[in-house]
């Protein structure tokens, strides 16, 4: 490493600073009067201040108008989530169709959208919840409920591709259009087939889901880490 | 480390250092090293992923560890702050699509400070005068005959 320390006349600065110093021709260094220092000029780096300002600015809201990718934006990207046990009260499920961003690189030919099945809980219980998402390499997983206390969630929905598990329902009513929907208080489209139940279980619970929206959802002895693999 | 040219008197450790900081754009190397420093910490991909994900990943890394490099180089190679100033803000304000939103902008505005600082620097000025004392010296420089460069301070 070269050490250039700069010599007293500024070489490659063409410009003199703006406030016309009068150039003082013999260098003062060591007499009684304070010595010459390099300093930073206000206006030179506003110069540079501004626009850096104003590029920063652009970029803040461009990323909040989702008109650009920031490097952590996954959406569109399928999640699994496992649980020993889910129990719930007011189940309703119907066919739906979710919408990517647009331009979301993970839309593939399937033009930004994603056939799921749409699940609703009025109440539900969940344990040893596990979440996983794939990031290429390696997963995101959270992970809670395992111990005493349980996972809990009011007024869930679940978007998910697929579902499998035990399931035992009360009260089913299978067949009604899911516009007319009222056990979980979620409402789908007219035309479209639904069923719904009073209580549901399902044990060995495994979804792969594209959303999930909950009104309170508590996640006691909540872990989140990255892992070799998924749920 | 650094062997430069004796033009004063051997001092003591802390008036070397300000000597040698007057020499240079001591905060604004610094703030730029420091904010590709703290970018690079909030980076948390292992390397194996970003090799999987190629060269959206591998820039996450590359332009915080340039940030480092520049900054440090404004520093050691202050000749050259133009170069380093400008490279350093664009590679700033371009953390904000590589790495975290620029290390969650607290990097990017270290990183953004340190370079406009780091361009606004020039050497050999004369010492720091307050405001009131500039205008009053304007003042008589404009009433008495001017000798030259009589169009003054601010």
């Amino acid at each position: 490493m070269a050490s250039s320390p700069d010599v007293p006349s500024a070489g490659n600065t063409p410009e003199n600073p703006e406030s016309g110093s009068p150039p003082e021709a013999p260098q003062t260094t060591g007499t009684a009067g304070a010595e010459r220092r390099g300093r930073v000029r206000a206006r030179r780096a506003a110069v540079m201040a501004v626009p850096a300002t104003l590029v920063a600015a652009t970029l803040a809201v461009l990323t909040a108008q989702g008109a650009l990718g920031v490097q952590f934006a996954i959406s569109g990207m399928p999640f699994t989530v496992t649980a020993t046990e889910l129990n719930g009260t007011g189940f309703e499920q119907f066919g739906n169709l979710d919408n990517m961003a647009e331009g979301s690189p993970n839309a593939g030919d399937t033009g930004g959208q994603v056939l799921v099945v749409t699940s609703a809980i009025k109440n539900a219980t969940l344990t040893k919840l596990c979440q996983s998402v794939d990031l290429g390499g390696t997963n995101l997983l959270i992970t809670a409920g395992s111990g005493a206390e349980k996972v809990t969630a009011s007024d869930l929905t679940t978007d998910s591709t697929e579902l499998s598990g035990d399931a035992a329902f009360n009260n089913i009513e299978i067949g009604n259009d899911a516009s007319t929907l009222t056990k979980a208080g979620v409402k789908g489209p007219i035309g479209v087939f639904s069923q719904q139940a009073d209580t549901v279980r399902i044990a060995k619970l495994r979804q792969t889901n594209y959303a999930t929206i909950a009104g309170v959802f508590k996640l006691p002895g909540l872990k989140l880490r990255f892992s070799e693999s998924g749920c | 480390m650094l062997i430069t040219v004796p033009d004063r008197p051997r001092l003591g450790p802390r008036l070397a250092f300000r000597g040698w900081r007057a020499r240079r754009p001591f905060w604004g190397g610094l703030l730029l090293a420091l904010g590709g420093g703290e970018i690079l910490l909030t980076e948390k991909a292992s390397l194996k992923v970003v090799m999987h994900i190629g060269m959206q990943g591998l820039a996450g890394y590359l332009l915080p560890t340039l940030m480092v490099l520049l900054g440090l180089l404004i520093l050691f190679n202050p000749s050259q702050r133009l170069f380093y100033s400008i490279t350093g803000v664009l590679l700033s304000l371009g953390t904000w699509l590589t790495s975290n939103l620029g290390g969650f902008f607290l990097g990017l505005l270290l990183g953004a400070t340190g370079s406009c600082l780091a361009f606004g620097w020039l050497p050999d000025q004369e010492p720091r005068t307050g405001r009131r004392k500039r205008r009053r010296q304007a003042r008589a420089a404009a009433r008495a005959p001017a000798p030259k460069g009589a169009q003054g301070a601010a």
